[in-house]
């Protein structure tokens, strides 16, 4: 291998409770792209964060090219050629391309139309479609990407950090991203690639590192391993495998849940649910792909009574449910785990156990003349704690204290069990460990055996294919077309989920 | 390891308030005066004999509860500043009702009828800013804060016409009929009934925010709202529900000091115990069961600052130096413990990890 770049040697970073990095060391080489491999939490971004000068190391040192270096700010390390894409894009949306490039490195006047040819040159250079006249706001997830990239190709970087940087793309972006890595190494560059999916890993990188509780586990090539002993690495036992769903023919089942022609459109803009019919049948999980924020959220929330319907029609059991509330559907057996959990389905200064009664406060369960049976409570929490296998100490510490993880699980064992007609899952797995992810997903499967309906929202593709029956594939609040689980191949849906129709353009 | 913890805060508490009487102690020779003879003063007038100590027990019952009222919009995270023009609707209602019914009905059932009156008057006061709030979404903090001054001026124009005593010499009513007073409970003090109500009124507080699904409810839309919402609970309804019982219960501190204590109805009454009120719940972090004590602390405080006001040559104004470095240092005294149990816990995760 060529030479070393940089060196982190015994790096030990602890914040006020937890040790997020113990002892690590790690070597990135010239023209190599290291991968960070690790459950959440497992202290991948925490490393990088210290050699991007955001943290400090408690102890330890940085050598860049062989010359010990103290980082103490991201300026720093820009200006040694280190830059950093966070997992949050930090740009400007009211502002141009050229604008966010060239902010805070740019002096007195600017003449923005030769730095608009400048990027507009290093753009072409790299194979980037990006126009560098445009507005932020007005650009894909994908191409706010690359503005990022483009950012840190301006400063002239040598080594490149990118955290879970697939995360928000398509499966196509996900090819071009890795194309451009492919051919920034080449050029005698270096990436580190932050992720905690095996794929990309194998597909891309040459040195894996793999990550455990702040501490490394295991540097090997890539030739030399499989996503196996990986996965073995990460998680430190074997994960079980899943049966994924059979070719169920639900249609003599019962049709729980019907949607007809749902829309939401705000006052004098477009709609952010246009005309979204479905039906879930007894027994049956159906998925529902796509990117983020194209109206998953709200369709979620409209099947919950949370939010305000223009049109449409729901039918639970036959009955029309159409203008009830939250409490009435919740009481109605419809469970519902928020994707954005912190905010919407937990209390994070409450207690484990009150937390378990936030759906249901107004239901029989654990109140009767308003009086809380707090030792009734406090019995099924400590169940669930042990039925999840949730991580706490008792049913006494608060819900904030928890990982995220442990955190879902909190979410999922109320949710399960308060929906036992339907349930909702928006992303039940985002931001979860593997061991996390797994549990969530039997528990999915087994409720589902159980006769209950499921709706299942996911970004992620590996687990829509693992988990439902059928697939619907959400673009801008429309559904692009239900789908038999195996009927659609990846690149299908990825085109489905850009917007494109590839079964119309094959009628024309 | 609970108890500890309950132990811990008493000791630090304990000290906070030592620190904090010693610095206020400390400012005295500033003002002339001799701080440890002022010390002899207000440990002899106060603890001298059982008349002031039972003061200590009057001072104690409405700041129970106007502190009371403001913890409890405090957690649904809302801030009613008026308990005291609560208070006042709380007085007016009392004093109107008995003085209405007093030679009518049975003592009981007069005094029955003015606590009524005054927790309805109250708490539809406070519901009123509850309404605003939800329906407008006007700030409770101004509304509230202004809705007393408002009823300051509405309890002087009553004072002027239709409540005021029958010679129209001053601005107060006439005495209500002996038989529509709070029975004392301890003889040969002043202390009534009153006390007694306020204890139970913090109980049923706890109660009610601790063990039932209404509190409950409260609790959670105070702490995240979005979650309320999407579990099928009103945050608007909430809202109301939380300011209707807080202005209740300021307006039962009317109930306790007109039909238990002055016995009839003047201007400029009471006039600071709303705000101390508000001091009492920060430092018994709005807990229903330390507002009791850190109540019966303000009320000690009292009934010492003005013994050494018109004992010595301070200035009466010399309380609330006091009340002030007291509620400073016990609040620092939250801080420092929060502090020291971290480095605690780090230092046994620490041994953990060696071991």
């Amino acid at each position: 291998m060529s030479e070393a770049v940089i060196e982190l040697k015994h790096i030990t970073k602890r914040f006020a409770k937890v040790l997020a990095n113990d002892d690590v060391s790690i070597t990135i080489h010239k023209g190599e792209v290291v991968a960070l491999l690790g459950e959440n939490g497992a202290g991948k971004s925490t490393i990088m964060k210290i050699l991007y000068g955001l943290y400090h190391a408690t102890s330890g040192e940085i050598l860049i090219d062989g010359q010990e270096r103290k980082i103490s700010s991201p300026k720093e390390a820009m200006n040694l050629g280190i830059s950093m894409i966070q997992q949050h894009f930090s740009l400007v949306p009211a502002h141009t391309v050229t604008e966010n490039i060239i902010l805070g490195n740019c002096k007195g006047k600017i003449d923005l139309k030769a730095k608009e040819k400048e990027i507009d040159g290093l753009a072409k250079q790299y194979g980037f479609d990006v126009p560098a006249g445009e507005y932020i706001r007005n650009l894909s997830v994908g191409t706010q990407q690359k503005v990022e990239i483009l950012k840190a190709l301006y400063l002239n970087a040598r080594i490149l950090i990118m955290d879970e940087p697939t995360a928000v793309l398509t499966p196509q972006e996900i090819d071009t991203l890795m194309e451009f890595v492919k051919s920034y190494v080449a050029k005698g560059n270096s990436v580190v690639f932050i992720t905690h999916k095996m794929k990309e890993v194998m597909q891309v990188s040459d040195t894996i590192v793999v990550m455990r509780n702040g501490k490394i586990c295991g540097t090997v090539k890539r030739e030399d391993t499989n996503e196996k002993e990986l996965a073995h690495m990460m998680i430190g036992r074997d994960l079980e495998n899943l049966q994924t769903p059979g070719q169920d023919d639900f249609s003599d089942r019962k049709e729980r849940l019907v949607v007809e022609h749902l829309t939401i459109r705000p006052e004098k803009q477009a709609p952010v649910l246009d005309d979204i019919s479905f039906s879930i049948h007894e027994g049956e999980v159906l998925g529902i792909a796509g990117v983020s924020d194209n109206g998953q959220q709200e369709l979620c929330e409209a099947l919950y009574g949370a939010a305000n319907i223009t049109s449409g029609k729901i039918t639970l059991d036959g009955k029309d449910i159409t203008d009830t509330n939250v409490k009435e559907r919740i009481a109605m057996g419809i469970g519902y785990t928020a994707s954005d959990r912190y905010r919407y389905a937990m209390v994070a200064d409450m207690t484990l156990s009150e937390n378990m009664l936030l759906k249901s406060s107004y239901l029989k369960e654990w109140v009767s003349h308003g009086i809380i049976n707090w030792k009734k409570l406090h019995q099924y929490t400590e169940d669930q704690i042990k039925k999840y296998a949730i991580k706490a100490p008792d049913h006494n510490v608060t819900a904030g204290s928890l990982s995220g993880g442990n955190q879902q699980k909190v979410v999922v064992a109320r949710e399960v069990d308060m929906g036992h007609n339907v349930i909702i899952f928006d992303q039940p797995t985002r931001g979860l460990d593997l061991g996390a992810i797994n549990y969530v997903h039997k528990t999915i499967l087994s409720e589902k055996e159980q006769g209950k309906s499921v709706l299942l929202i996911s970004t992620e593709l590996s687990e829509i294919f693992a988990l439902s029956d059928r697939i619907a594939v959400m673009y801008k609040g429309r559904i692009m077309g239900i789908y038999k689980n195996g009927e659609l191949t990846t690149e299908k849906i990825g085109l489905l989920m850009a917007g494109y129709q590839p079964d119309k353009e094959e009628l024309k | 390891m609970q108890k500890g913890k309950v132990k811990d805060l008493l000791l630090w508490t304990f000290l906070a308030i030592i620190l904090g009487l010693a610095m206020s102690f400390a400012f005295l020779p500033l003002l002339g005066v001799n701080p440890i003879e002022s010390l002899k003063i207000m440990l002899m007038e106060t603890f001298a004999d059982k008349f002031s100590m039972g003061n200590i027990l009057v001072k104690t019952t409405p700041l129970i509860l106007t502190s009371l009222a403001f913890a409890f919009t405090y957690k649904a995270n809302l801030y009613n500043i008026g308990a005291q023009g609560q208070f006042y609707v709380g007085c007016i209602c009392a004093t109107a009702t008995t003085l209405a019914l007093q030679t009518k009905l049975p003592g009981v059932i007069v005094l029955l009828c003015a606590f009524a009156a005054s927790v309805l008057g109250g708490g539809l006061t406070g519901l009123l800013i509850g309404f605003l709030k939800a329906k407008f979404n006007a700030n409770e903090f101004l509304v509230s804060m202004m809705s007393t001054y408002v009823i300051q001026y509405v309890l002087q124009l009553l004072l002027r016409t239709v409540l005021q005593e029958p010679k129209h010499e001053y601005l107060k009513t006439q005495y209500i009929d002996s038989s529509t007073w709070l029975p004392k409970i301890i003889p040969g003090t002043s202390v009534s009934l009153g006390i007694v109500i306020s204890v139970a009124a913090a109980v049923l507080i706890w109660f009610i925010l601790y063990h039932t699904s209404l509190g409950y409810r409260v609790r959670v839309t105070g702490l995240n709202q979005d979650a309320a919402t999407m579990s099928g609970i009103n945050p608007k309804k909430m809202c109301m529900t939380a300011f209707f019982i807080s202005g209740a219960i300021a307006g039962l501190a009317g109930f306790t000091e007109i039909n238990g204590m002055q016995h009839m109805l003047l201007t400029g009454f009471e006039s600071d115990i709303g705000s101390y009120g508000i001091g009492i719940a920060i430092m018994a972090n709005a807990n229903p069961i330390g507002i009791i004590f850190a109540a019966l602390l303000f009320g000690t405080m009292q009934v010492g600052g003005t013994a050494l006001g018109h004992s010595t040559d301070a200035p009466a104004s010399v309380i609330d130096v006091m009340l002030g470095f007291v509620m400073l240092f016990v609040l620092m005294s939250f801080f420092v413990r929060h502090k020291l149990e971290i480095r605690k816990m780090k230092q046994q995760k620490l041994k953990g990890g060696e071991a």
